[in-house]
Protein backbone atom coordinates (compact mmCIF):
# COMPACT_ATOMS: atom_id res chain seq x y z
CA UNK A 1 0.00 0.00 0.00
CA UNK A 2 1.56 2.97 -1.41
CA UNK A 3 0.33 6.23 0.27
CA UNK A 4 -0.40 9.76 -1.19
CA UNK A 5 2.25 12.15 -2.91
CA UNK A 6 2.53 15.55 -3.40
CA UNK A 7 5.30 17.54 -5.61
CA UNK A 8 7.51 20.70 -4.75
CA UNK A 9 7.82 22.83 -8.20
CA UNK A 10 10.80 24.98 -8.02
CA UNK A 11 12.19 27.67 -10.12
CA UNK A 12 15.05 26.13 -11.26
CA UNK A 13 16.71 22.28 -11.14
CA UNK A 14 19.60 23.49 -8.94
CA UNK A 15 16.71 24.30 -6.24
CA UNK A 16 15.44 20.97 -7.04
CA UNK A 17 18.68 19.49 -6.40
CA UNK A 18 19.53 21.97 -3.13
CA UNK A 19 15.62 20.68 -1.50
CA UNK A 20 17.05 16.90 -2.13
CA UNK A 21 19.54 17.00 -0.51
CA UNK A 22 18.50 18.51 2.13
CA UNK A 23 15.38 16.48 2.62
CA UNK A 24 17.47 13.35 2.39
CA UNK A 25 19.74 14.41 5.57
CA UNK A 26 16.36 14.35 7.46
CA UNK A 27 16.16 10.87 5.97
CA UNK A 28 12.74 11.90 4.05
CA UNK A 29 11.17 9.72 1.06
CA UNK A 30 11.64 11.54 -1.67
CA UNK A 31 12.50 11.60 -4.99
CA UNK A 32 13.30 13.67 -8.10
CA UNK A 33 10.76 13.22 -10.87
CA UNK A 34 10.35 15.48 -13.87
CA UNK A 35 7.46 18.04 -13.67
CA UNK A 36 4.11 16.08 -14.00
CA UNK A 37 2.69 17.21 -17.28
CA UNK A 38 -0.68 18.36 -16.05
CA UNK A 39 1.20 20.71 -13.57
CA UNK A 40 3.03 23.07 -15.44
CA UNK A 41 4.84 22.82 -19.00
CA UNK A 42 8.17 22.78 -17.67
CA UNK A 43 10.94 20.58 -18.51
CA UNK A 44 12.22 20.58 -15.26
CA UNK A 45 12.34 18.77 -11.94
CA UNK A 46 10.48 18.45 -9.07
CA UNK A 47 10.88 16.82 -5.48
CA UNK A 48 8.09 14.10 -5.01
CA UNK A 49 7.42 13.83 -1.41
CA UNK A 50 4.87 11.22 0.56
CA UNK A 51 1.96 13.37 2.11
CA UNK A 52 2.36 12.30 6.05
CA UNK A 53 5.61 14.02 5.16
CA UNK A 54 4.93 17.25 3.75
CA UNK A 55 4.87 19.94 7.27
CA UNK A 56 8.63 18.51 7.88
CA UNK A 57 9.74 18.46 4.27
CA UNK A 58 7.93 22.69 4.17
CA UNK A 59 9.90 23.23 7.68
CA UNK A 60 13.30 22.00 6.13
CA UNK A 61 12.89 24.15 2.55
CA UNK A 62 11.90 27.21 4.81
CA UNK A 63 15.08 26.19 7.06
CA UNK A 64 17.36 26.11 4.45
CA UNK A 65 16.18 28.70 2.21
CA UNK A 66 15.43 26.81 -0.64
CA UNK A 67 12.72 29.36 -2.79
CA UNK A 68 9.77 27.34 -4.58
CA UNK A 69 6.96 27.71 -6.89
CA UNK A 70 4.71 25.57 -5.82
CA UNK A 71 3.37 22.58 -3.56
CA UNK A 72 0.54 20.07 -5.35
CA UNK A 73 -0.79 17.00 -4.46
CA UNK A 74 -0.95 13.92 -6.96
CA UNK B 1 5.31 -12.95 -15.83
CA UNK B 2 1.83 -11.18 -15.48
CA UNK B 3 3.51 -8.93 -13.10
CA UNK B 4 6.31 -8.55 -15.99
CA UNK B 5 3.78 -7.73 -18.91
CA UNK B 6 1.75 -5.42 -16.63
CA UNK B 7 5.49 -3.03 -15.96
CA UNK B 8 5.47 -3.03 -19.61
CA UNK B 9 2.01 -2.33 -19.94
CA UNK B 10 2.35 0.72 -17.90
CA UNK B 11 5.65 1.73 -18.97
CA UNK B 12 4.13 1.73 -22.84
CA UNK B 13 0.66 3.09 -21.43
CA UNK B 14 2.39 6.60 -19.11
CA UNK B 15 4.93 6.66 -22.29
CA UNK B 16 2.94 6.59 -25.06
CA UNK B 17 1.73 9.73 -25.90
CA UNK B 18 5.89 11.35 -25.87
CA UNK B 19 6.75 7.65 -27.26
CA UNK B 20 3.98 8.84 -30.46
CA UNK B 21 5.49 12.55 -30.74
CA UNK B 22 8.65 10.96 -31.29
CA UNK B 23 7.60 8.77 -33.77
CA UNK B 24 5.59 11.29 -35.66
CA UNK B 25 8.77 13.61 -35.87
CA UNK B 26 11.04 10.43 -36.76
CA UNK B 27 8.27 9.65 -40.17
CA UNK B 28 7.89 13.78 -40.78
CA UNK B 29 11.29 14.18 -40.77
CA UNK B 30 11.78 11.39 -43.49
CA UNK B 31 8.80 12.25 -45.58
CA UNK B 32 9.43 15.88 -45.53
CA UNK B 33 13.37 14.93 -47.20
CA UNK B 34 11.27 12.96 -49.43
CA UNK B 35 9.05 15.64 -50.58
CA UNK B 36 11.97 17.86 -51.17
CA UNK B 37 13.75 18.45 -47.78
CA UNK B 38 17.44 18.66 -47.41
CA UNK B 39 19.02 14.84 -47.42
CA UNK B 40 19.03 14.12 -43.65
CA UNK B 41 17.28 17.36 -43.01
CA UNK B 42 13.79 16.34 -43.27
CA UNK B 43 13.30 18.40 -40.08
CA UNK B 44 16.55 20.52 -38.40
CA UNK B 45 15.93 23.61 -35.82
CA UNK B 46 19.21 25.39 -36.33
CA UNK B 47 19.95 24.66 -40.07
CA UNK B 48 16.07 25.64 -40.50
CA UNK B 49 16.56 29.19 -38.66
CA UNK B 50 19.56 29.48 -40.52
CA UNK B 51 18.09 29.14 -43.89
CA UNK B 52 15.34 31.55 -42.28
CA UNK B 53 18.06 34.34 -41.63
CA UNK B 54 19.57 33.96 -44.88
CA UNK B 55 16.35 34.43 -46.44
CA UNK B 56 16.27 37.84 -44.10
CA UNK B 57 19.19 38.91 -45.27
CA UNK B 58 21.54 38.82 -41.92
CA UNK B 59 23.65 36.25 -43.86
CA UNK B 60 24.66 35.94 -47.11
CA UNK B 61 25.56 32.39 -48.21
CA UNK B 62 23.77 32.46 -51.45
CA UNK B 63 23.06 28.55 -51.19
CA UNK B 64 21.30 28.41 -47.68
CA UNK B 65 18.40 31.28 -48.14
CA UNK B 66 14.77 30.05 -47.02
CA UNK B 67 12.03 31.24 -44.96
CA UNK B 68 11.30 27.21 -43.88
CA UNK B 69 7.48 27.46 -43.16
CA UNK B 70 8.17 24.33 -40.49
CA UNK B 71 10.05 27.09 -37.69
CA UNK B 72 6.93 28.97 -37.81
CA UNK B 73 4.84 25.68 -37.79
CA UNK B 74 6.47 24.64 -34.46
CA UNK B 75 5.94 28.01 -32.70
CA UNK B 76 2.53 28.17 -34.05
CA UNK B 77 1.30 24.63 -33.50
CA UNK B 78 2.78 24.89 -29.56
CA UNK B 79 0.71 28.34 -29.27
CA UNK B 80 -2.60 26.25 -30.29
CA UNK B 81 -1.79 23.76 -28.00
CA UNK B 82 -1.08 26.32 -24.89
CA UNK B 83 -4.52 28.07 -25.63
CA UNK B 84 -6.29 24.90 -25.72
CA UNK B 85 -5.01 23.79 -23.01
CA UNK B 86 -4.88 26.91 -21.25
CA UNK B 87 -1.16 26.95 -20.48
CA UNK B 88 -0.35 30.26 -22.60
CA UNK B 89 1.30 31.85 -20.06
CA UNK B 90 3.88 34.73 -21.21
CA UNK B 91 6.43 35.06 -19.26
CA UNK B 92 9.77 36.81 -18.99
CA UNK B 93 12.71 38.25 -17.39
CA UNK B 94 15.13 35.16 -16.50
CA UNK B 95 18.51 36.37 -18.02
CA UNK B 96 16.99 37.67 -21.49
CA UNK B 97 20.60 39.25 -23.06
CA UNK B 98 22.68 35.99 -21.19
CA UNK B 99 19.96 33.58 -23.24
CA UNK B 100 20.42 35.30 -26.49
CA UNK B 101 24.48 34.78 -25.80
CA UNK B 102 23.96 31.15 -25.22
CA UNK B 103 21.38 30.42 -28.54
CA UNK B 104 24.26 32.41 -30.45
CA UNK B 105 27.06 30.20 -29.90
CA UNK B 106 24.30 26.97 -29.66
CA UNK B 107 24.64 27.71 -33.09
CA UNK B 108 28.15 28.36 -33.91
CA UNK B 109 28.71 25.46 -32.07
CA UNK B 110 25.69 23.47 -34.28
CA UNK B 111 26.73 24.62 -37.89
CA UNK B 112 30.53 23.78 -37.10
CA UNK B 113 28.93 20.11 -36.73
CA UNK B 114 26.58 20.99 -39.05
CA UNK B 115 23.07 20.17 -37.19
CA UNK B 116 21.10 20.44 -33.98
CA UNK B 117 20.21 17.47 -31.49
CA UNK B 118 17.37 16.59 -33.92
CA UNK B 119 19.09 16.32 -37.27
CA UNK B 120 22.28 14.69 -35.53
CA UNK B 121 20.01 11.51 -34.46
CA UNK B 122 18.15 12.07 -38.24
CA UNK B 123 21.87 11.28 -39.60
CA UNK B 124 22.49 8.21 -37.70
CA UNK B 125 18.77 7.34 -39.13
CA UNK B 126 20.69 7.97 -42.91
CA UNK B 127 23.43 6.31 -42.19
CA UNK B 128 25.81 8.95 -41.64
CA UNK B 129 28.76 7.39 -39.18
CA UNK B 130 30.30 10.96 -38.59
CA UNK B 131 27.11 12.15 -36.02
CA UNK B 132 28.06 9.85 -33.92
CA UNK B 133 30.81 12.06 -32.82
CA UNK B 134 28.38 14.77 -32.70
CA UNK B 135 25.96 12.95 -30.87
CA UNK B 136 29.06 11.86 -28.23
CA UNK B 137 29.94 15.78 -28.23
CA UNK B 138 26.33 16.45 -27.36
CA UNK B 139 26.18 13.90 -24.84
CA UNK B 140 29.47 15.67 -23.05
CA UNK B 141 28.38 18.99 -23.66
CA UNK B 142 25.25 18.21 -21.38
CA UNK B 143 27.70 15.83 -18.84
CA UNK B 144 29.39 19.45 -18.25
CA UNK B 145 26.02 21.43 -18.13
CA UNK B 146 24.95 18.73 -14.92
CA UNK B 147 27.87 19.62 -13.54
CA UNK B 148 27.05 23.22 -13.38
CA UNK B 149 23.15 22.65 -12.18
CA UNK B 150 24.83 20.01 -9.59
CA UNK B 151 26.73 23.12 -8.47
CA UNK B 152 23.58 25.76 -7.84
CA UNK B 153 23.48 27.14 -11.47
CA UNK B 154 20.36 28.60 -12.50
CA UNK B 155 20.01 32.18 -14.50
CA UNK B 156 17.52 33.66 -11.85
CA UNK B 157 13.68 33.51 -12.44
CA UNK B 158 11.37 34.40 -15.19
CA UNK B 159 8.02 36.29 -14.10
CA UNK B 160 4.13 36.06 -15.54
CA UNK B 161 4.02 39.26 -17.74
CA UNK B 162 1.22 40.81 -20.10
CA UNK B 163 -0.19 38.90 -22.69
CA UNK B 164 1.17 41.47 -25.41
CA UNK B 165 4.70 39.92 -24.89
CA UNK B 166 3.43 35.86 -25.70
CA UNK B 167 2.09 37.03 -28.87
CA UNK B 168 4.70 38.70 -30.57
CA UNK B 169 6.48 35.99 -31.75
CA UNK B 170 3.28 34.31 -32.92
CA UNK B 171 3.19 37.34 -34.84
CA UNK B 172 6.78 37.25 -36.07
CA UNK B 173 6.03 33.89 -36.84
CA UNK B 174 3.25 34.82 -39.19
CA UNK B 175 4.70 37.42 -40.73
CA UNK B 176 7.71 34.96 -42.03
CA UNK B 177 4.85 32.76 -43.75
CA UNK B 178 3.28 35.70 -45.37
CA UNK B 179 6.80 36.66 -46.85
CA UNK B 180 7.64 33.13 -48.14
CA UNK B 181 3.71 32.82 -49.78
CA UNK B 182 4.05 36.02 -51.22
CA UNK B 183 7.88 36.46 -51.85
CA UNK B 184 8.22 39.94 -51.67
CA UNK B 185 10.92 41.33 -54.34
CA UNK B 186 12.31 44.40 -53.15
CA UNK B 187 15.29 46.70 -54.76
CA UNK B 188 17.92 45.22 -52.06
CA UNK B 189 17.33 41.72 -52.87
CA UNK B 190 15.20 40.51 -50.01
CA UNK B 191 13.38 38.29 -49.54
CA UNK B 192 16.34 35.90 -50.44
CA UNK B 193 15.57 32.67 -51.89
CA UNK B 194 17.98 29.94 -53.17
CA UNK B 195 18.31 29.60 -56.54
CA UNK B 196 20.69 26.22 -56.28
CA UNK B 197 22.07 24.63 -53.05
CA UNK B 198 20.29 22.82 -49.52
CA UNK B 199 18.02 26.42 -49.61
CA UNK B 200 16.16 25.32 -52.81
CA UNK B 201 15.24 21.93 -51.34
CA UNK B 202 12.27 22.05 -49.88
CA UNK B 203 8.92 20.21 -49.65
CA UNK B 204 5.60 21.64 -50.28
CA UNK B 205 4.78 24.70 -48.13
CA UNK B 206 1.54 23.95 -46.92
CA UNK B 207 2.83 19.84 -46.14
CA UNK B 208 5.51 21.41 -44.75
CA UNK B 209 3.61 23.52 -42.31
CA UNK B 210 0.61 21.32 -41.31
CA UNK B 211 3.39 18.59 -40.17
CA UNK B 212 5.46 21.42 -38.51
CA UNK B 213 1.74 22.75 -36.82
CA UNK B 214 1.25 18.99 -35.65
CA UNK B 215 4.56 18.29 -34.25
CA UNK B 216 4.27 21.73 -32.50
CA UNK B 217 1.45 20.79 -30.93
CA UNK B 218 2.31 17.05 -29.79
CA UNK B 219 5.47 18.73 -28.58
CA UNK B 220 3.77 21.60 -26.48
CA UNK B 221 2.05 18.66 -25.11
CA UNK B 222 4.43 16.21 -24.54
CA UNK B 223 7.27 18.89 -23.29
CA UNK B 224 9.59 16.55 -25.96
CA UNK B 225 13.15 18.02 -25.64
CA UNK B 226 16.15 15.69 -26.24
CA UNK B 227 18.30 17.76 -24.22
CA UNK B 228 16.34 17.50 -21.16
CA UNK B 229 15.64 13.78 -22.09
CA UNK B 230 19.78 12.85 -21.64
CA UNK B 231 19.44 15.21 -18.73
CA UNK B 232 16.79 13.77 -17.28
CA UNK B 233 18.68 10.15 -17.41
CA UNK B 234 21.85 11.51 -15.86
CA UNK B 235 20.69 13.25 -13.18
CA UNK B 236 17.17 12.14 -11.93
CA UNK B 237 17.34 8.61 -13.94
CA UNK B 238 14.03 9.24 -15.39
CA UNK B 239 13.60 7.92 -18.80
CA UNK B 240 10.19 9.08 -19.82
CA UNK B 241 12.04 11.89 -22.46
CA UNK B 242 14.80 9.67 -24.06
CA UNK B 243 11.75 7.17 -24.80
CA UNK B 244 10.63 9.90 -27.52
CA UNK B 245 14.09 10.35 -28.42
CA UNK B 246 14.36 7.20 -29.43
CA UNK B 247 11.47 6.59 -31.11
CA UNK B 248 12.08 9.73 -32.84
CA UNK B 249 15.39 7.93 -34.29
CA UNK B 250 13.95 4.19 -34.62
CA UNK B 251 10.75 5.77 -36.67
CA UNK B 252 12.98 7.88 -38.77
CA UNK B 253 15.49 4.63 -39.59
CA UNK B 254 12.83 2.51 -40.63
CA UNK B 255 11.34 5.43 -42.41
CA UNK B 256 14.50 5.92 -44.50
CA UNK B 257 15.14 1.87 -45.09
CA UNK B 258 11.29 2.03 -46.91
CA UNK B 259 12.36 5.02 -48.81
CA UNK B 260 15.56 4.00 -49.49
CA UNK B 261 17.11 6.59 -47.70
CA UNK B 262 19.78 4.89 -45.58
CA UNK B 263 22.84 5.54 -46.83
CA UNK B 264 25.45 3.97 -44.27
CA UNK B 265 29.12 5.41 -44.27
CA UNK B 266 31.35 8.19 -43.14
CA UNK B 267 32.29 9.51 -46.70
CA UNK B 268 30.29 11.39 -49.13
CA UNK B 269 27.54 12.09 -46.49
CA UNK B 270 24.92 14.61 -47.07
CA UNK B 271 25.68 18.21 -46.10
CA UNK B 272 28.61 16.89 -43.60
CA UNK B 273 31.54 16.61 -43.08
CA UNK B 274 34.28 13.64 -41.53
CA UNK B 275 36.58 16.11 -39.03
CA UNK B 276 35.75 14.26 -36.36
CA UNK B 277 37.39 16.31 -33.67
CA UNK B 278 35.51 19.37 -34.89
CA UNK B 279 31.82 17.59 -35.28
CA UNK B 280 32.63 16.52 -31.58
CA UNK B 281 34.18 19.82 -30.48
CA UNK B 282 30.67 21.94 -32.14
CA UNK B 283 28.39 19.57 -30.29
CA UNK B 284 30.45 19.88 -27.01
CA UNK B 285 29.75 24.06 -27.47
CA UNK B 286 26.13 23.31 -28.47
CA UNK B 287 25.36 20.52 -25.93
CA UNK B 288 26.74 23.14 -23.23
CA UNK B 289 24.96 25.88 -24.56
CA UNK B 290 21.58 24.30 -24.92
CA UNK B 291 21.63 22.58 -21.18
CA UNK B 292 22.39 25.90 -19.62
CA UNK B 293 19.79 27.74 -21.62
CA UNK B 294 17.37 24.66 -20.46
CA UNK B 295 16.42 23.00 -23.58
CA UNK B 296 16.93 21.95 -26.88
CA UNK B 297 16.59 24.37 -29.73
CA UNK B 298 12.77 22.41 -30.91
CA UNK B 299 12.26 22.99 -27.23
CA UNK B 300 13.10 26.55 -26.98
CA UNK B 301 10.64 27.24 -30.36
CA UNK B 302 7.91 25.20 -28.28
CA UNK B 303 8.15 27.37 -25.31
CA UNK B 304 8.29 30.66 -27.72
CA UNK B 305 5.11 29.75 -28.27
CA UNK B 306 3.35 29.15 -24.92
CA UNK B 307 4.59 32.88 -24.55
CA UNK B 308 8.30 32.08 -23.07
CA UNK B 309 10.21 35.27 -24.10
CA UNK B 310 13.32 34.45 -22.62
CA UNK B 311 13.52 30.93 -24.62
CA UNK B 312 12.59 33.88 -27.48
CA UNK B 313 15.59 35.59 -26.64
CA UNK B 314 17.44 32.10 -27.15
CA UNK B 315 16.00 31.76 -30.87
CA UNK B 316 16.84 35.19 -31.74
CA UNK B 317 20.23 34.51 -30.50
CA UNK B 318 20.52 31.56 -32.55
CA UNK B 319 19.64 33.53 -35.68
CA UNK B 320 22.05 36.29 -34.69
CA UNK B 321 24.62 32.96 -34.29
CA UNK B 322 23.74 31.90 -37.37
CA UNK B 323 24.16 35.19 -39.18
CA UNK B 324 28.24 35.41 -37.77
CA UNK B 325 28.83 31.79 -38.67
CA UNK B 326 28.15 32.49 -42.41
CA UNK B 327 29.51 35.88 -42.66
CA UNK B 328 32.36 35.58 -40.27
CA UNK B 329 33.36 32.12 -41.80
CA UNK B 330 32.63 30.07 -38.88
CA UNK B 331 30.45 27.91 -40.51
CA UNK B 332 31.67 24.37 -41.51
CA UNK B 333 31.26 23.04 -45.58
CA UNK B 334 30.91 19.55 -46.95
CA UNK B 335 34.48 20.11 -47.75
CA UNK B 336 35.19 20.41 -43.16
CA UNK B 337 35.63 22.96 -40.87
CA UNK B 338 36.42 26.24 -41.83
CA UNK B 339 39.45 27.78 -40.39
CA UNK B 340 37.77 29.72 -38.67
CA UNK B 341 35.18 27.28 -37.16
CA UNK B 342 37.73 25.99 -34.42
CA UNK B 343 38.75 28.66 -32.77
CA UNK B 344 34.87 30.02 -32.73
CA UNK B 345 34.43 26.80 -31.06
CA UNK B 346 36.88 27.36 -28.16
CA UNK B 347 35.46 30.64 -27.54
CA UNK B 348 31.91 29.89 -27.52
CA UNK B 349 32.96 27.32 -25.03
CA UNK B 350 35.01 29.58 -23.03
CA UNK B 351 32.38 31.82 -23.37
CA UNK B 352 29.39 29.36 -21.97
CA UNK B 353 31.90 28.11 -19.02
CA UNK B 354 31.92 31.56 -17.76
CA UNK B 355 28.32 31.54 -17.62
CA UNK B 356 28.36 28.45 -16.45
CA UNK B 357 30.67 28.97 -13.26
CA UNK B 358 29.60 32.60 -12.36
CA UNK B 359 25.84 31.37 -12.73
CA UNK B 360 26.61 28.96 -9.92
CA UNK B 361 27.91 28.59 -6.58
CA UNK B 362 31.32 28.45 -7.84
CA UNK B 363 31.13 31.62 -8.54
CA UNK B 364 28.52 33.39 -6.25
CA UNK B 365 30.62 31.86 -3.19
CA UNK B 366 33.02 34.43 -3.95
CA UNK B 367 30.94 37.11 -4.70
CA UNK B 368 29.30 36.52 -1.50
CA UNK B 369 26.07 36.29 -3.09
CA UNK B 370 25.33 33.02 -1.23
CA UNK B 371 22.98 33.15 1.42
CA UNK B 372 23.70 30.02 3.57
Amino acid sequence: MKGSYGVVIFYSTSAALRAESLAKRENLKIKLIPVPRHLSSDCGVCLRFESEERATLQKILQEGKVEYKDICNL
Amino acid sequence: MINNSNGWKEFFSSRKNVIFTGIFIGISAAFLQKLGNPPNMGICVACMLRDTAGALGLHRAEVVQYIRPEISGFVLGSLIAALIFKEFKPRAGSAPLVRLVLGFWAMVGSLVFLGCPWRTLLRLAGGDGNALFGLVGLIVGIIIGIFFIKAGYNLGRNERTYPLVGWIMPVVMVVLLLLLIFRPQLPSGAVFFSRQGPGAQHAPIFIALLVALGIGFLAQRTRFCTVAAVRDVILIRDNYLITGVISLWLAAFISNLLLGQFHPGFTGQPIAHSSQLWNFGGMVLAGLAFTLAGGCPGRQLFLTGEGDADAAFFILGMMGGASFAHNFATASSSTGPSPWGPPAVIIGFIVCLIIGFSRSDLGRAKEGEKNE
